[in-house]
């Protein structure tokens, strides 16, 4: 089995916020860390690995720095890591990324499986993942989150859908975005720490995977952001006071139009 | 890229306050733009020497813009249900096809649709397209996004909308990709900008830290998906007239190397939370599964629905699918009452969009506090039960 998984490294939520004085977004200290739905993307393709065999490569489109996330998912288990870096990327929306890993895909090589996360937590689109299987001309299943039944030719699993879950079975290869549900990411051993210390992340840039200019970063982007500001802030304030009938009494009188 | 006019630069700073990511500084009296950078462009608007522009923006392969025309809804129909967004989304679509001047259109994809496109019509539709075949019995993202793909194709809209549901944000971005258009997720407002008449797609990013304006200023069709419960349906008109088209399906477009098997509906308790108008969510503080008994019952009582953190779906108290915030689910409820939630960054997240919030938790310096529009600092076993019994006197 060969299994291609793609990470991104994101600003940690608990780190960004507005600055309500300032209206931009407090920079310091923000921490990057590794999407986390491409840790439980990243778990199951180890443990398919473990399962059936092959080799693990984890790919990443994103700055240089980027490579951290790589190798923290090399000592959790992944083999190779490949790390897809161009200035020429620079705002490239969720078409002009698709169209990047794939052609990083392609320069990989050989796949059965490729694995995503069901979206990134600093975009929230969910669009990478379709939109790669589309230009690979494979099929994809979205928020994967149960792998019911694997083996060398196919693989039975539960989508997760609003109202409940539907069983789909498909052969290789195939695309899947995956949810939290699915699996619990191990921590790094000893061992896998020590041999992402010494792993070498290959980088490629544009040029390697003989990207067209006109399709990769905003250039090859339909949707351009026009306008950032901060959301509209919300109404009056209250915290009840009294003791807690009197507060309960209130509260429902707030609420009436709900009721 | 963002380009510096060394001759223009003043060195002022006035970009560095506008930023948003951080992504400017000013060395040696001119400014820098680093990785951070997204070329948003708000520095480039307030730079008042027009020192900055952004270049390289223009996509080399350009639709022919006036050819496409018309809006477009894709209606979902899934277990013999019109799910209710896509009603809310004719609503929107109405108002947008009367500022633009031109046809509102819907797409009805299944199997035993029934009356679902009167329904439609009745909603605002000016003309439906059904897809109704035993094939598209379940969703799949081959066959949906192959007949919608060729719609689309033959058609030409100018402007295509989807729910941001489980279904919409699977097959839709498959079908932007296809076609090389722009897609937009989340969308909370839209509308048209008057000199251009381009389709302004608003989305809150960063956990909703801030919100972003999208548009597509040179591929078509303009394509969005758009939260559930955030726009208004129409008043069900059933004296409006509309054109219904059966759509021609060719076998292979009924074809799908991806099979589904079964589709389990989840009996136990409502799980599409993000259609609920007033939710009730549990945390930590509930203490065990039990506890969750006194939040469905609140619910109830509101005719509402479950939600929780994740510190409670780790705990197994309660499923998934009821997972607010960023690792779940985002959701804009009329009302959503958080009880025993601390009010992690990550469950704001998925929550702050709510019209009504109203918090109970003991503790009175609990960051739920923050964004609740009205809180009871008090223990949840004590509250939640006079809560219930208040609520359920009134009703009487
Ligand atoms: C990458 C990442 C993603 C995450 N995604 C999500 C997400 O999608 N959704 C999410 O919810 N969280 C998410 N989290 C977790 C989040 O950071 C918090 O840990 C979680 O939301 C806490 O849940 P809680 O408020 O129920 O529990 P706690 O933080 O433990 O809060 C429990 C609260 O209950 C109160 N309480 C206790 N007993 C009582 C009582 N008897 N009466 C009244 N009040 C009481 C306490 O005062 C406390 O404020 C994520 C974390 C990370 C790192
Ligand atoms: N720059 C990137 N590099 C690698 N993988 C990415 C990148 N952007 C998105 N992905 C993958 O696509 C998924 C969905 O991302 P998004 O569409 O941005 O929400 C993520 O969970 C990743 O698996």
């Amino acid at each position: 089995m060969k299994i291609i998984v793609c990470i991104k490294q994101v600003p940690d939520a608990k780190d960004v916020r507005l600055d309500p004085e300032t209206n931009t977004l407090a920079r310091e200290g923000v921490q990057s860390i590794m999407n986390p739905y491409d840790q439980h993307a990243l778990e199951e393709a180890v443990r398919l690995k473990e399962q059936l065999g092959g080799e693990v490569t984890v790919l990443s489109m994103g700055p240089p720095q980027a490579e951290e996330v790589l190798r923290q998912a090399i000592s959790c288990g992944a083999d190779r890591g490949v790390l897809i870096s161009d200035r020429a990327f620079a705002g490239a929306d969720t078409w002009a990324t698709s169209y990047t890993l794939a052609k990083a895909v392609n320069k990989i090589g050989d796949f059965d499986l490729i694995l995503c996360g069901k979206q990134a937590i600093d975009g929230d689109t969910a669009q990478v993942g379709p939109g790669l299987a589309i230009q690979l001309e494979i099929p994809f299943i979205t928020c994967i989150q149960k792998v019911r039944e694997a083996d060398e030719k196919h693989l039975v699993m539960e989508r997760m859908m609003d109202d409940g879950y539907d069983v789909v079975s498909v052969q290789y290869p195939v695309l899947l975005t995956v949810v939290k549900d699915l699996n619990e990411p191990r921590v790094p051993s000893l061992k896998g720490k020590m041999k992402s210390k010494k792993a070498k992340i290959e980088m490629l840039t544009a040029a390697d995977v003989g990207a067209d200019a006109a399709c990769i970063g905003l250039a090859g982007s339909p949707t351009q952001v026009v306008d950032v500001f901060p959301p509209p802030p919300r109404g009056e304030r209250a915290i009840l006071t009294g003791n807690i009938d009197e507060q309960v009494e209130q509260l429902v009188a707030k609420l009436a139009t709900y009721l | 890229m963002l380009i510096v006019d060394k001759d223009l630069c003043v060195g002022c700073e006035v970009c560095v306050d506008n930023c948003a990511f951080g992504a400017i500084t000013v060395i040696d009296g001119l400014a820098v733009v680093g990785d951070a950078c997204t070329l948003c462009g708000a520095c480039v608007d307030s730079c008042e020497v027009e020192a900055l522009h952004i270049e390289g923006g223009e996509k080399s392969v350009q639709a022919d813009l006036d050819s496409w025309s018309g809006v477009w809804v894709y209606c979902e129909f899934r277990a013999g249900l019109l799910a209710p967004v896509s009603l809310e989304l004719l609503g929107i679509g109405r108002k947008l096809a009367d500022a633009r001047g031109v046809k509102l259109s819907a797409v009805l994809i299944g199997s035993d649709t029934g009356e679902s496109a009167a329904k439609l019509i009745a909603h605002g539709a000016d003309i439906v397209y059904r897809a109704d075949n035993a094939a598209l019995k379940y969703f799949t993202d081959e066959t949906y996004g192959a007949v919608l793909t060729k719609l689309i194709q033959e058609h030409k809209p100018e402007v295509v909308l989807a729910g941001a549901t489980a279904i919409g944000r699977s097959f839709i971005p498959g079908v932007a990709n296809t076609l090389g258009a722009g897609l937009t997720a989340d969308c909370t407002q839209l509308d048209i900008r008057a000199d251009d008449g381009a389709l302004l797609q608003t989305r809150p990013a960063f956990g909703g830290n801030i919100m972003a304006t999208i548009v597509c200023p040179h591929s078509r069709p303009q394509m969005s998906t758009v939260r559930p419960n955030v726009m208004k349906a129409l008043d069900t008109d059933a004296s409006r007239s509309g054109e219904l088209i059966d759509v021609d399906l060719e076998p292979a477009m009924l074809q799908a190397k991806v099979q589904v098997l079964e589709s389990v509906i989840s009996e136990h308790d409502d799980v599409n939370i993000q259609e609920s108008d007033i939710l009730v969510g549990g945390g930590r503080g509930l203490e065990s599964e039990k506890g969750f008994d006194l939040i469905r019952e609140l619910a109830k009582s509101l005719n509402g629905s479950v939600a929780a953190s994740r510190a409670a779906v780790d705990s197994k108290w309660i499923g998934y699918p009821h997972q607010v915030g960023q690792t779940g689910k985002t959701v804009a409820p009329k009302l959503y009452i958080a009880c025993g939630i601390s009010g992690a960054i990550q469950h704001v997240a998925g929550m702050q969009s709510a019209e009504t919030i109203v918090a109970i938790n003991r503790d009175a310096e609990a960051p739920i506090f923050n964004v609740a529009d009205f809180g009871i600092v008090g223990d949840l076993f004590e509250v939640l039960p006079k809560l219930i019994s208040t609520i359920e006197g009134r009703q009487k």
